[in-house]
Parts: structure tokens; C-alpha cells; sequence
């Protein structure tokens, strides 16, 4: 019988046990003398912290703070940079802000001690948007000019093109905070275990935990043993958040001697966690005679919050897809990271990339509108081609299939028909975007930061069991590994085990983020499958391991940002077709389509459930989820009666096709796919709604409030 | 010990309590056992005495008497929006509430006491003016809805009395065109942005006899002015165009100028101008989307 | 004050003493360790945790104890147990609607309820019926033709 391919359907191995309830979840534990916790926090966004005033606690009741970390750990939680704070001390940084953790066995009277205590501060003037912050207003509280960051890369000579032009188009887009409602709350555990601590985390990257906290305790990172519990969605909300629940935990069980639970309600996980960067991109684009486009000077500015944490990174994938997947002549693309007094800003799907794709596809159906062009004339003139040069003046080593991927959305969406029929202005509208994804670490991160291992072992019994750091959070990795090594040994799904990590006894593959996971460590488990594959018939049990090879002859500077930014994309083509209803202004998705290059998917089921869902979360981004803030009090959107997420009634079903394109160095061919699937859908929502209305629309989200503002 | 939750078996007993204790009733437990909460494993706290009245079978009913349809305040939601009995807009306003799991718990009873702006049932309750019965342990009494509720989480209901039932008169003549939209923040399980509930009747002569319109989530309380709509009513279908813009001017003074006024105003503006602009063709369905 | 309330749970009598405000969500997870109830918002708004009320779907977390004398609860634990709870958990697992799972008991016993009411139902109909149960990873397109699926399956079932 012919070996079917790869990406025929399985069932999930974790199907069975989540849809029939079984599968337990952090809250779902206990342990015996399991304490519970609940953080105090900043009440107030900027400011000094004069006095807190506690109720006496009872037997068993505990508030622990910085004063808590002994002697030789340090209060900071190492993520990307060192500057978190795992308690305030004197001054905060914004609402929300860890002063402390009240830990004790009874939630209700844990309750009833968090009502009572009261914190007085000397408050300062925050600065709250971009704007006040880049103003520095209240006086600057990062660095000189509250800049955590400030670079620009150049490809061309952007200063002769503008002085050249024969029109300079400028544009401004904004885009909000997103919340990532992970339908499981932030929670995590820590219980001292001999001289040991282990710590159980909703988390994506145990390994980023341990590294995180260990030096509150000044202990090597094997004293803290971080195992991952099944996770009810991350979409990057737990990348680098958890540490901030493990950190004050570690500190609490360190002196408190027991397991310790913390889990957030809702309305905490909503008003005091990480978001999606909020973005302000500004062009000066300059166009010839007849409207060709010579050169994009390009303005970033993220809204990085009060801690710096890994919006560097998030900048600089930003940057680097600020031209889409467009070969612009000439450009020059500056990015900052602001700091403000708002909840830090974090790792969110997409990492960065979706705002500038939102903002560089929505300028240029401004200029199309200008010009009086279709949209999608526009665009094909300058699509990428395989050889071309990057924005970072590198090149794209792949077979572009853009013109594959929109054969396939103008055939399902009727797109061209429909263009012609809904004129500007009549209500109903299509639109179209373009999108990619670099994939993995941006640069040489994966060789020289991640350095990435798998292992893989062969039991007596059989069964071979993956060990490695990288989480299933729902996006079907254990499937989609489980199928690599099931099908490198030619042997029976059934037969391959992948229990969550545990950092004691798994390879440190990496974090799971980036879309690297299949990519990256699905092509190391491959090749210790092979490696398991020549021993196979060894009769004791034994391991194999491999690790990340670079692929030959792919620059890149890391301190010019010049080079091979990524070895290979994944692509996306993204079709939504709106009716604006005339008496209200609400918009009624009428259609979507898309079709994506992922390389090769491994599971076809488990790709169609990323392609539906990043797409559905990226349309919530554009046309809902909108997150106020209020310069007192922080988010104003914080419950999900407040904080509007699509329902099944919002969106129809939709149309994917993929387009393969095997990718060399991934497994079976394939490529990253997770955050590509997001990047796109916002900027064909926004462009068809434009349409439908006949105005310019340059900021998201878009509800049908703004929507009559914009009429009006 | 002070009792902090009764469950009294019967009426009789709810209205005991409630006399003696003043009790707050819990029915669906909605809106008071969510705006109560205190988080996982921490049982909600209420700051006054509480009373269930969930399983109270003499609330749980819909009948028809006189040509009057009385809805009983403990029927769900869900209740209501199957029932036949109950007028259109007001099982249309129903079935749009929450989703189908609120439904089965939320019931009118609550959303009426709740008060809400941004409650859903009293707007076309109170178009089509409906009244409360309050009951006490030693009597009761009857007052329109539009009366008893008094503004944003206030009402008349005092402190020994439950309302027992919403009684919806029948028009003089069957309405010929009615109209109900729920804007709300998404396409479900949505809490209204604005609601709107209108009907109009239409003689044979093309005279328009009634004609009544209210909104919900547009100012403290349910906005509707009889005084607007009778100036438009005994007008001729052919002359509603030229008396439109007028009328659509004196509507908007009822609504109050809150938060987003300026959506509010101009959708509610653009449906009574569809709707009455759909009136004035006299088309043969009764129900105008 | 406690009190002693009575009802059938997963089709077991089962008696328990405890405040009638306590939330019927805690005490199914706390108090008889069925955790296959999740909790997402505590505000009725995500349908996590969704159970059948004398058959009717419900979020526990707006219910007091009090209102559940004498009623009939079944949760996920009981409803795996059944024919019906067996087909529509292998259809979502066929279909590919499980990703994170959080939210997914919940969507199995909203497609209990709405299979018990409308056997065949149309896809705004199904759409519709999980409409209270928000989810946040798979689009809804996948839950959606999974509870197609089982409705075809269930032949007869509901
Ligand atoms: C997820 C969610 C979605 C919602 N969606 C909507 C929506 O779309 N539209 C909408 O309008 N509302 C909505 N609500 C609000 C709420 O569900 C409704 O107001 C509901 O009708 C309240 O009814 P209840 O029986 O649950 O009220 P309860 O919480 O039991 O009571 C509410 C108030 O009414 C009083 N009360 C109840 N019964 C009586 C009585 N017989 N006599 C005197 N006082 C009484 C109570 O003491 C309390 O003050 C929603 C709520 C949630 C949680
Ligand atoms: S937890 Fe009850 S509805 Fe969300
Ligand atoms: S599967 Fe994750 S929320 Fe639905």
C-alpha cells in the first residue's frame, strides 16, 4: 500500500481527553496543604509608594514583597531584558504593577484581606500614548527620552528618492491594544520539593520561566523545575507573562515552605496582563509621474508600556515586514519602542508583524484610492520575487507563490466580478490583502541565542517518547511532532508519546513562539528520529538527540540589522467580502477567503483549524476588540462582557486553500504557520469596508460608532 | 444567627419574608450573582439579606385574560420568546437576549427590577404600554412600567413587595406594521448598544390611527413620548414624507444626549425614517426588517 | 448559614450541605471534583461552564446552590457517559474541533442541548445554538461541522 502523505488528517492525540472534559488544566490541581494566592497591586499608573496598610492577618495568612527575596537574588525577572520588576519597591511604573502577594489556605478570607489593604502613594503625572510618552510627559522615567529602543534600517537611497519624487503621499495608521483571551486564565503553581522548587505554569516556554526566576532565590536554574500543565491557549499571552505569576509564587513558597496556587479571574487576566503592542506607522511615500512607487520612508512606533521586556524583538520584526511583501525600491524604516505607563506590551500572534502588514496594506489601498486604481493593480506591480532583496538587503531564497495563492482567492471569492458590481460607497465592498511571516528567530537567533535540542527515547517497552521543551497550547504540536517521528521511524502514531515538558528531563528545544516549533525543532526531531531509526532494534532503551543545524550562507549583522532577516516566509493571500448595513453602520462579513504557503502542511486538519482561528482573531482585531484606556485607572475593557471577542455568529465560515511550496530544511517541507495565518485578514476586513463606505479608514479597531464618526 | 438566604417554599412565604426581612429577591440570579461575585471558590456576598425565588411555580406562568396577556415575573427568557401568546417585539427582544444558556435562567421579572438602560424588555413592554402588579403580603397594585421604572437600577418596588406580573394591554386595533432592532456589540450574546421597538397602525383609508415607537440604551430610562408620536398619528400615509423631518427633530429631544450620542441619535434617526418610510407603502407584511 | 440541598447529578441522587449562594460552579469542581467544568469569565458570558438543567443548557457560574434543589444536573462527566455525549465527542474529534479545549465541554454540552431540541439542524441554526460559548482558538468553523457530523452520526440519537 502507498504510505499516505503526511498531511493526511489524524485525529489530535489530545482530542479524546479535552472534548470528554478529562484533561486537567492548572486550576483543575491540588495538592494537600495547597495554599492560594492573589496579588496586590498599583492602583495607580505612575508614582511613589508611601505606605502600606494591612490589616492584621490571621493564622496562616501571609503578604509577602520584595523585603522577601533573600539575601543574593535579585528583584528582576529575566525575560528578554532584565527590567522587570518582580515586585515594585518604592516607585510604580502603572497600574497594576506586582506590589505584592497575599497568600493563605481560604480563598474568601484572602478576599475579604485584600479589601482591607490599602496602599498610598505620591502620585506623578503618567504618560499614557504615544505621543505623551515620546513627549516625555511627567518627565521621562526610561532613559532620556523614555525610548527603549530607536533604530533604522536603509535599503537605497531614500533622502534622493523623496527629493526626487514627483508626489510625496503621507499617511498615518493606528492600531489598538488586543487582549489575547486565552480562554484559560494566567495560573501557575510552585511547590517546594526537597531542596527544590517545581513550578507548575499555563505556560509556552518552561524553560523561559526557570531562566526568569531562578535568580530571585540566586539558585542555578536546575533548583527550579518548571513543568508545563496543559494549556488553554497562550496566542503569546504566555510567553513571558507567567513569570510574572512563577517569580512572586517562588519568592512566597521559599518562605512559606508549601505549594502555593495563583490564578487569575478574568477580570485580572483582562486589566493586568500583557497586550498586543498598540502601533502608530507614518510614511512619506514618493511616487513618480505615473504613480509608480519609488521609495517608502516609514515611521514606527510601538507603545511598549512600562517595561521593556521583549518589545525590542517585537520592534524589530515589525520593522522588518514594514514593506510587506512588496520589493519597495527604496526605503527607510525607523522603529521605537516607547515606554509609557501602561501595562507592558508583550509577544502577542504575529509578533509585531501585524501591525506594519495592517498599516503598509492599508496605505497603499490609500494611495490605489488616490490614484483611482484598484487596490490589487497596485500591489501586483511590486510582489516580491523569489531572488529579490529584502528590506534588510538581503534576498528571498524561495519560490514566491503569491500569484498561486491569488488565482486561488480570486477563483473562490469572485473578487474581480464583485469589484466591478459594488462601487465605491454602495454598502457592500471587497478586499483584498497580502501578507507574510518570517519565519523563526528573526537573524542568527536560532543559532546563536537558541541553540536549540531534541531528544528522543526508545523505551523497553516499545513506546518512544518525545522529549523536548516546546508546548502544546492548542495549536496541534503534539500531533504535528508526534506524526514527524511517527513517520521518520515508520512506525504507528499510537507508539509515540509526547507528555507535557518537564525542564528536569527534556531538551531545551527552545521557546515555543516565532512559528518555529514545527519548522525549527520539528526538523531536529526528525533527525534524531533517524538517528533512533538506525538503533532500532537495540533491545534495552536508549536516547537519541540532535540540534539545530543553520542552513549554509545566510548573512546577517545583528547590530546594523543588515542581511538575511529570515530564511523563508510563509505567505498569505486574504479576501473579505462586507455589507454595511445602511440604518445602523454595522458591518456584515459576507465572505472570507484565503489561501496560504506554509510549505508543506503535517496535518491538514490541524492547519485549517490555525487558518480559521487566526484568521477569525485577526477580524476581531479590526472590526471589535476594542481596549480603552483610562489614564488613571488602565484598561477600560476588562471582562468579556465588555472586552467583545467574535462569537460563531459574527464571522461565516470560510474558505482556505493552501498552496505547497516545500521548504528544504523543514520536516516533510514545512514551514512555520502559526502567527502567519493573523497577519492578514484585518487589512482585507478594513480595505473592503472602506470600499463599502468610500472613505479612508486609519485606525482599528472599527466599530460602528467610529464607523459613523467617519460618515458623519 | 440573622438568616442572610431564604428559600421560601411558596409566595405566600416569599412574601412573608420579604415583609419581615426585606429580602432581596434572586431569580435567575443574572445580574446579582455576577454583579456579587467574588471570584473562584468564593461564595458571592450581598450586602442586605437575599431570598431565591427561582423555583416559585406561581411566577412561572403566561396566560391570556380579557385580551390581556399577563407574563408572570419569573418566565425565562426563553419562556417568552416561544410563547405564542406574547406580542412580537417583545418575544423578538426576548429571543436576542444573551444566548441560549442566559435565556433559560434570565427572567422578566429581573430585567424589569434590574432597571438597566441598557435592558432589553422593557422597551417593548413599555411601547406597548404594559403594566406592572406589584404584590405585598397585604395586597397589591398596578402602575404602568414606564412609571415604575424610575431611572438607571431604580424603581418604584418597595420594600415588602415583589412584582408578580406584567400585564401587556391588547391595541384598540391590531397593529399593521411593527418593527424591532437590537444593535448590540456584536451579532450575539450581546448587551444592546440600542434597541428599538416601533408599531404603527394603518386604516383602510391609509390613515395612520397609532403609532408608537421606543428606545432602549439611549438615556437613563426608556425613551418614548406619546406627545411626538400623536403628531404623527390621524395623518395620512401620503403626507407622512413632508411631516418626516419634523417629527424625526421632535423624536430626537427625547433621547438624551449621553454617552455616544451622536450614533445613537443618527441610527435611531435613519430606522424610524425606514420603517415609517416602509409604513407609507403599505406593504402587506406586518413585520417590517 | 448552610443548608442541605438535594438534587440528581449525572443521574445519582447526591445530597450536599453548604451556603445556598455558593456558586453550583464551585461545588461541582470543589466539592465533587467534576473539573471537566471550566471557568473562563465567572460572568456568564464564555459557556465554559455549561451544564444541562433538568435538560436545559445553563452557566453555572450565575447559579446559586439554593435554586438547584430538586433539579437534575448533568455535566460533561455524565454526558460522555451517554450515547449521545460519545457521539458528539468522537465527532469533534474527528472533525478537528478540540485545539486548546478549554472552552470544548462546554460547546459538547451546548451541542447536546441544541441536538435535543433540533436534531438537524442548519448551520445558522448551529451557529446560533453555540453562539454562548466563545472560543477563542478555533474560528468556530471546525465546532461547527463537527456538530454537523455528529448530528449525522447520531441518526436517530436525539
Ligand atoms: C451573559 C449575560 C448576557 C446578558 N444579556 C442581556 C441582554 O442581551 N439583554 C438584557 O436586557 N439583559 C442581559 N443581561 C442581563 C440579565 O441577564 C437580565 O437583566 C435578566 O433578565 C435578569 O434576570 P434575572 O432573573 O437573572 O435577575 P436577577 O439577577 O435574579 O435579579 C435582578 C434584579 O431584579 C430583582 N428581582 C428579580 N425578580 C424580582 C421580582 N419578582 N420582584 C422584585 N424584584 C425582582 C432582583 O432583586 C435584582 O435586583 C445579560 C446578563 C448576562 C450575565
Ligand atoms: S465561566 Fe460561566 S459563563 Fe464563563
Ligand atoms: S479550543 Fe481553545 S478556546 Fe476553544
Amino acid at each position: 500500500m502507498a504510505k499516505k502523505p503526511i498531511g493526511t488528517p489524524m485525529r489530535r492525540t489530545d482530542a479524546l481527553t479535552k472534548a470528554s472534559g478529562a484533561e486537567k488544566y492548572l486550576s483543575d490541581m491540588h495538592f494537600d496543604g495547597m495554599l492560594y494566592a492573589r496579588m496586590v497591586r498599583s492602583g495607580i499608573p505612575r508614582g511613589t509608594i508611601t505606605d502600606i496598610s494591612l490589616p492584621p492577618l490571621p493564622d496562616g495568612y501571609r503578604f509577602i514583597t520584595y523585603k522577601d527575596i533573600p539575601a543574593g537574588g535579585n528583584n528582576e525577572l529575566v525575560m528578554i531584558k532584565k527590567d522587570y520588576r518582580c515586585f515594585a519597591e518604592k516607585d510604580v511604573r502603572y497600574v497594576g504593577e506586582t506590589i505584592g502577594l497575599l497568600v493563605g489556605p481560604d480563598r474568601s478570607v484572602l478576599v475579604d484581606l485584600l479589601e482591607q489593604i490599602s496602599v498610598s502613594y505620591e502620585e506623578q503625572v503618567p504618560a499614557v500614548t504615544i505621543d505623551e510618552g515620546l513627549a516625555c510627559k511627567g518627565g521621562a522615567f526610561v532613559g532620556e527620552n523614555n525610548l527603549f529602543c530607536d533604530f533604522t534600517i536603509h535599503k537605497g537611497d531614500i533622502d534622493a528618492v523623496l527629493a526626487d519624487a514627483h508626489r510625496i503621499f503621507e499617511d498615518e495608521i493606528i492600531t489598538g491594544w488586543q487582549e489575547h483571551v486565552h480562554l484559560e486564565t494566567n495560573a501557575a503553581l510552585v511547590m517546594p520539593d526537597g531542596d527544590k522548587f517545581v513550578v507548575y505554569a499555563s505556560a509556552q516556554c518552561p524553560f523561559y520561566v526557570r531562566k526568569s526566576i531562578a535568580g530571585l532565590l540566586n539558585r542555578p536554574y536546575e533548583d527550579i523545575v518548571v513543568r508545563q500543565t496543559t494549556t488553554g491557549g497562550a496566542f503569546g499571552g504566555k510567553e513571558h507573562f507567567p513569570d510574572v505569576l512563577a517569580g512572586p509564587l517562588l519568592v512566597a513558597a521559599n518562605v512559606i515552605k508549601k505549594p502555593i496556587q495563583l490564578v487569575f479571574d478574568r477580570h485580572e487576566d483582562g486589566a493586568y496582563s500583557v497586550k498586543r503592542h498598540p502601533s502608530r506607522t507614518r510614511f512619506k511615500t514618493a511616487l513618480d509621474e505615473q504613480g509608480n512607487i519609488l521609495g517608502m520612508d516609514i515611521d514606527v512606533v510601538y507603545n511598549a508600556g512600562g517595561y521593556e521586556s521583549c518589545s525590542y524583538v517585537v520592534l524589530q520584526r515589525g520593522v522588518f515586514h514594514a514593506t510587506g511583501v512588496y520589493n519597495i525600491p527604496a526605503s527607510r524604516v525607523r522603529g521605537r519602542a516607547v515606554a509609557t505607563n501602561t501595562f507592558p506590551s508583550d509577544a502577542f500572534r504575529g509578533f509585531g508583524a501585524p501591525q506594519t502588514l495592517f498599516a503598509v496594506e492599508t496605505h497603499l489601498c490609500h494611495i490605489a484610492a488616490a490614484l483611482g486604481v484598484d487596490p490589487l493593480a497596485l500591489k501586483s506591480k511590486y510582489f516580491l520575487r523569489q531572488g529579490d532583496p529584502t528590506v534588510t538587503n538581503g534576498h528571498v531564497f524561495e519560490k514566491v507563490v503569491i500569484p498561486e495563492m491569488l488565482d486561488q482567492v480570486l477563483q473562490a471569492s469572485g473578487y474581480k466580478q464583485k469589484v466591478a458590481e459594488y462601487k465605491r460607497g454602495s454598502g457592500k465592498g471587497i478586499g483584498i490583502s497580502f501578507y507574510n511571516h518570517g519565519g523563526a528567530f528573526t537573524g542568527n537567533g536560532e543559532q546563536m541565542i537558541i541553540k536549540a535540542k531534541a531528544r528522543l527515547h526508545k523505551r523497553a517497552d516499545g513506546f518512544v517518547e518525545i522529549l523536548v521543551g516546546s508546548t502544546e497550547m492548542g495549536q496541534g504540536l503534539q500531533t504535528a511532532f508526534t506524526k514527524i517521528v511517527a513517520d521518520t521511524l515508520g512506525i504507528d502514531e499510537d507508539k509515540v508519546l509526547y507528555p507535557n515538558p518537564d525542564t528536569a528531563n527534556v531538551a531545551d528545544s527552545g521557546p515555543t513562539v516565532a512559528s518555529r516549533s514545527t519548522m525549527i525543532v520539528g526538523k531536529i526531531l526528525e533527525g534524531a528520529a533517524l538517528k533512533m531509526k538506525e538503533r532500532w532494534n537495540e533491545s534495552e532503551d536508549f536516547f537519541t538527540e540532535d540540534e539545530y543545524k543553520h542552513p549554509e550562507g545566510h548573512p546577517w549583522d545583528q547590530v546594523t540589522f543588515q542581511g538575511d532577516a529570515y530564511i523563508a516566509y510563509g505567505w498569505g493571500v486574504c479576501a473579505v467580502e462586507v455589507e454595511v448595513d445602511p440604518l445602523t453602520f454595522e458591518v456584515v462579513t459576507k465572505g472570507i477567503w484565503s489561501s496560504h504557503d506554509i510549505g508543506v502542511p503535517i496535518d491538514e486538519l490541524v492547519v485549517h483549524g490555525q487558518i480559521n482561528g487566526g484568521i477569525i482573531q485577526s477580524l476581531g482585531y479590526a472590526a471589535m476588540e476594542k481596549l480603552d484606556f483610562h489614564p488613571k485607572k488602565g484598561f477600560k475593557q476588562v471582562g468579556l462582557s465588555d472586552y467583545i471577542i467574535p462569537t460563531s455568529m459574527d464571522f461565516p465560515s470560510q474558505g482556505a486553500s493552501l498552496v505547497h511550496n516545500p521548504y528544504p530544511y523543514g520536516p516533510s517541507g514545512a514551514k512555520g504557520m502559526g502567527e502567519l495565518v493573523f497577519n492578514g485578514a484585518s487589512a482585507a476586513f478594513i480595505d473592503a469596508v472602506s470600499r463599502a463606505v468610500d472613505k479612508d479608514i486609519r485606525a482599528i479597531p472599527i466599530p460602528p460608532e467610529t464607523l459613523t464618526e467617519l460618515m458623519a | 444567627m440573622v438568616e442572610t438566604c431564604y428559600i421560601p417554599k411558596d409566595l405566600a412565604e416569599a412574601l412573608r419574608i420579604r415583609k419581615e426581612t426585606g429580602a432581596h429577591p434572586i431569580a435567575g440570579g443574572t445580574d446579582l450573582m455576577v454583579s456579587h461575585r467574588r471570584g473562584t471558590g468564593v461564595v458571592p456576598k450581598f450586602p442586605w439579606p437575599v431570598m431565591i425565588i427561582t423555583q416559585l411555580k406561581e411566577l412561572q406562568k403566561i396566560e391570556e385574560e380579557d385580551g390581556e396577556v399577563s407574563i408572570y415575573a419569573g418566565s425565562t427568557c426563553h419562556e417568552i420568546e416561544v410563547a405564542e401568546l406574547v406580542p412580537y417585539q417583545v418575544r423578538k427582544a426576548a429571543s436576542l437576549m444573551g444566548a441560549q444558556s442566559l435565556r433559560n435562567l434570565a427572567t422578566i421579572g429581573g430585567n424589569i427590577c434590574n432597571a438597566s438602560p441598557k435592558g432589553d424588555l422593557p422597551v417593548p413592554l413599555i411601547m406597548l404600554d404594559a403594566r406592572v402588579e406589584l404584590v405585598s403580603a397585604t395586597g397589591k397594585r398596578q402602575m404602568l412600567l414606564d412609571e415604575f421604572i424610575d431611572g438607571p437600577k431604580r424603581t418604584k418596588l418597595q420594600d415588602d413587595e415583589l412584582l408578580a406580573r406584567i400585564i401587556i394591554p391588547q391595541p384598540k386595533a391590531p397593529f399593521t406594521y411593527l418593527w424591532y432592532r437590537k444593535i448590540g456589540t456584536r451579532r450575539a450574546n450581546a448587551i444592546s448598544k440600542l434597541s428599538m421597538s416601533a408599531a404603527a397602525t394603518v386604516d383602510t383609508h391609509g390613515i395612520i390611527v397609532d403609532f408608537r415607537s421606543a428606545n432602549g440604551a439611549s438615556g437613563p430610562k426608556v425613551a418614548r413620548s406619546r406627545a411626538v408620536e400623536e403628531t404623527i398619528i390621524g395623518l395620512s400615509v401620503d403626507r407622512l414624507a413632508e411631516r418626516l423631518p419634523a417629527f424625526l427633530d421632535a423624536y430626537d429631544v427625547i433621547l438624551s444626549p449621553q454617552a455616544m450620542p451622536q450614533y445613537r441619535r443618527s441610527s435611531t434617526r435613519r430606522m424610524l425614517e425606514f420603517f415609517l418610510s416602509e409604513v407609507s407603502k403599505r406593504p402587506d407584511t406586518t413585520i417590517i426588517e | 448559614m448552610t443548608r442541605d440541598i438535594q438534587f440528581v447529578l449525572n443521574g445519582k441522587d447526591v445530597a450536599i450541605t453548604c451556603d445556598p449562594l455558593k456558586r453550583l460552579l464551585d461545588v461541582l469542581r470543589d466539592d465533587f471534583g467534576l473539573f471537566g467544568t471550566k471557568e473562563a469569565c465567572g460572568e456568564g458570558e464564555c459557556g465554559a461552564c455549561s451544564v444541562l438543567k433538568d435538560s436545559k443548557i445553563i452557566t453555572t457560574c450565575m447559579v446559586p446552590m439554593g435554586s438547584v434543589q430538586g433539579c437534575e444536573i448533568m455535566t460533561i462527566e455524565g454526558l460522555r457517559e451517554t450515547a449521545r455525549g460519545k457521539c458528539i465527542i468522537e465527532a469533534f474529534a474527528d472533525g478537528g474541533a478540540v485545539q486548546c479545549g478549554f472552552c470544548i465541554p462546554g460547546m459538547v454540552i451546548a451541542a447536546e442541548s441544541l441536538l435535543a431540541s433540533n436534531p438537524e439542524p442548519s448551520e445558522e441554526d448551529i451557529r446560533l445554538g453555540i453562539s454562548g460559548n466563545l472560543c477563542r482558538c478555533t474560528g468556530y468553523d471546525l465546532i461547527v461541522e463537527s456538530i454537523r457530523l455528529a448530528a449525522k452520526r447520531g441518526n436517530g440519537l436525539w
